[in-house]
């Protein structure tokens, strides 16, 4: 092949990866549904919830008020709920496999000359765009969780919330590309979000000064395994390393365990589209 | 010029279990040609389109898309094809200039030639009034208008349309053949479609009848009518046991369909011993020009007619049964 025929098709795929990219981010902003969702859930999370709880984050050893994290609940809450409204919406995009799939507007895309990994790409890039956005829509609440954070601090936390949305996307796929019958998004949101979520000491801290082993006394030791197993478990406390500067772990875990999760994740799907 | 013909299928097998979709099937399609797969549901046509759409891999055989190999070149095969398919695979959620704008991307049409063919096509298929509109607010068959434009916006020199009529009105499937007659005249078009409406393929240039995956015949429709085809003397006997009598006695020619009892002539002479023997036992009885339904009748032993509504039954069947969500 020629140099020139070559930058064509570099061109050509360049070009049918936007316009994969900028469909996904279109239909996102044309549903009303999925953008008053990504509201309403920090809404509650940071301002009812966060803000409910905060008096009762402390722990009391012989009548001295000692706290366990030396931050408010808010807090420790707020990177956790930028998590999670980024996984809901990673999810529902990635799920939008299943209707392109039911409504047939995945062959359309399939009989095109272009290349299976750069239509999947396209695809999670594009529901990428929209978590990130509504991982974003977060930090706009960030000044009622007493929240300062530098522009390095910002700069960190949306690089992470990026491989978050990547990684959780690509999950979404997977699990979507698995799934024979729909039964609406309801579904995913009860056996895959909410347990992730709650599995992942995002609404409440392992004491940080406990060994792991000390740990399982004071919770039951099945809880702490489930938690410690959960990849979002560091993805949250990355996020939590770059707006609250407090890790509960290895402050290289999370970014490893991010990359870790968005490569082996976006292969599994590769290799399911491929055979599709 | 390309000298290969635009279509060439070499032995092409598919088995989906115990069923053998595609048996060993092989024919041509000369460049410039419309070119009509007629057959029965379920006759292997679709799954013969899938194979030359590149999204499924037959058992064995070749083919060759504009002289690419679909097997070991299928991005290649691809860039040459338009294809619109018998479920409707437009994005509802966008405008149809929006569909239209995606398509080209994905096909690699450069940016000006792409405005253009846009402009080309709505104005081809009549709906640039339509442009800023959202999919999900057009009609079906307005709905298909859009996929053949789709079908040519990049550069597709065949093009391939699955029961592209299905479910349309008379008027709309018409248009829908004019629309096609038009682009015909824009470029140089090859096109393969699908059908089981038998009257649709009288303009073909080739008619392909399949059935159970094989090639019955293959010809121009003139063609095949003069070689397959016969009149056909259709009678409604009165009852049952006149019905009985006429299959018995003439076994090698009729064909019961439904009340109806189709009988191949062999002379115009049969036609009045018939009419002497039963004249009064009968309630009513027409004489049929050859026609390609007669062909079909005669290579298939069965009415395309029944076949498609029999399907469409069973559809219906599976639909009340809870459909595709009861797995």
């Amino acid at each position: 092949m020629t140099a020139s025929a070559g930058g064509l098709r570099w061109g050509h795929w360049a070009g049918g990866l936007y316009a994969i990219w900028l469909r996904e981010v279109k239909r996102a902003i044309r549903d009303r549904g999925q953008l008053i969702g990504g509201v309403v859930r920090p809404l509650l999370y940071v301002l009812i919830m966060g803000i409910g709880l905060n008096p009762y984050f402390r722990g009391e050893v012989y009548g001295e008020v000692h706290f366990v994290l030396p931050y408010t609940y808010v807090q420790f809450l707020f990177p956790a709920v930028i998590a999670l409204n980024i996984m809901y919406t990673s999810v529902q995009s990635a799920v939008s496999v299943i209707w392109d799939r039911e409504f047939g507007f995945l062959r359309e895309v399939l009989v095109s000359p272009m290349p299976r990994a750069a239509i999947l790409l396209g695809k999670i890039l594009g529901g990428t765009t929209v978590a990130l956005f509504h991982g974003a829509l977060v930090l706009a609440l960030a000044r009622f969780a007493d929240l300062s954070m530098t522009l390095g601090d910002l700069a960190q936390g949306l690089g992470l919330m990026f491989l978050i949305a990547f990684a959780l996307t690509s999950l979404g796929v997977v699990i979507a590309n698995r799934i024979r019958s729909f039964e609406g998004f309801g579904v995913f949101s009860n056996v895959v979000i909410l347990p992730l979520y709650f599995l992942s000491s995002s609404i409440f801290p392992l004491d940080p000064s406990l060994t792991s082993a000390q740990t399982r006394v004071i919770y039951p030791e099945w809880l702490v395994t489930l938690i410690e197993l959960n990849p979002l478990t560091y993805a949250i406390d990355a996020l939590r390393g770059a707006f609250i500067h407090f890790h509960q772990f290895d402050a290289r875990l999370g970014p490893a365990v991010l990359v870790a999760m968005a490569v082996v994740f976006f292969a599994i799907a590769l290799r399911d589209f491929r055979r599709a | 010029m390309n000298a290969a013909p635009a279509v060439e299928i070499d032995h092409i097998s598919k088995r989906y279990g115990r069923t053998l979709a595609l048996d060993g099937v092989t024919f041509d399609v000369a460049r410039g040609d419309v070119f009509a797969l007629l057959g029965p549901n379920g006759a292997g046509k679709t799954t013969l389109l899938h194979v030359l759409c590149t999204i499924l891999r037959p058992d064995g055989g070749t083919a060759r898309i504009d002289g690419v190999d679909v097997m070991k070149d299928p991005l290649g095969a691809r860039r040459s094809l338009g294809v619109v398919f018998q479920e409707p695979s437009l994005d509802d959620r966008l405008t149809v200039e929006e569909n239209l704008e995606f398509h080209g991307l994905v096909y690699g049409v450069p940016r000006t030639l792409r405005r253009a063919r846009i402009a080309d096509m709505l104005a081809l298929v009549e709906l640039e009034k339509w442009r800023g509109a959202l999919v999900r607010a057009l009609s079906s068959g307005m709905k298909r208008r859009l996929e053949i434009a789709r079908a040519l916006v990049h550069d597709s020199s065949i093009l391939f349309l699955d029961e592209p009529t299905a479910g349309l009105d008379a008027q709309s499937r018409e248009r829908m053949w004019q629309y096609l007659r038009n682009a015909r005249g824009e470029r140089e078009l090859t096109v393969i479609v699908t059908t089981h409406y038998i009257e649709e393929v009288e303009n073909c240039d080739r008619v392909c009848i399949i059935d159970g995956g094989r090639i019955l015949a293959n010809d121009a429709p003139a063609v095949l009518k003069a070689r397959h085809g016969h009149e056909l003397l259709r009678v409604v006997p009165r009852d049952e046991t006149v019905a009985a009598e006429i299959v018995a006695a003439h076994a090698d020619v009729a064909t019961r369909i439904g009340e109806e009892i189709v009988l191949r002539l062999p002379g115009d002479a049969f036609t009045e011993s018939f009419l002497a023997r039963y004249g009064t036992r009968i309630r009513r009885l027409s004489i049929e020009e050859p026609s390609l339904e007669s062909v079909f009748l005669s290579l298939t032993g069965r009415e395309l007619r029944d076949q498609a509504a029999g399907a469409r039954e069973r559809t219906f069947e599976f639909g009340k049964r809870g459909g595709e969500h009861t797995r």
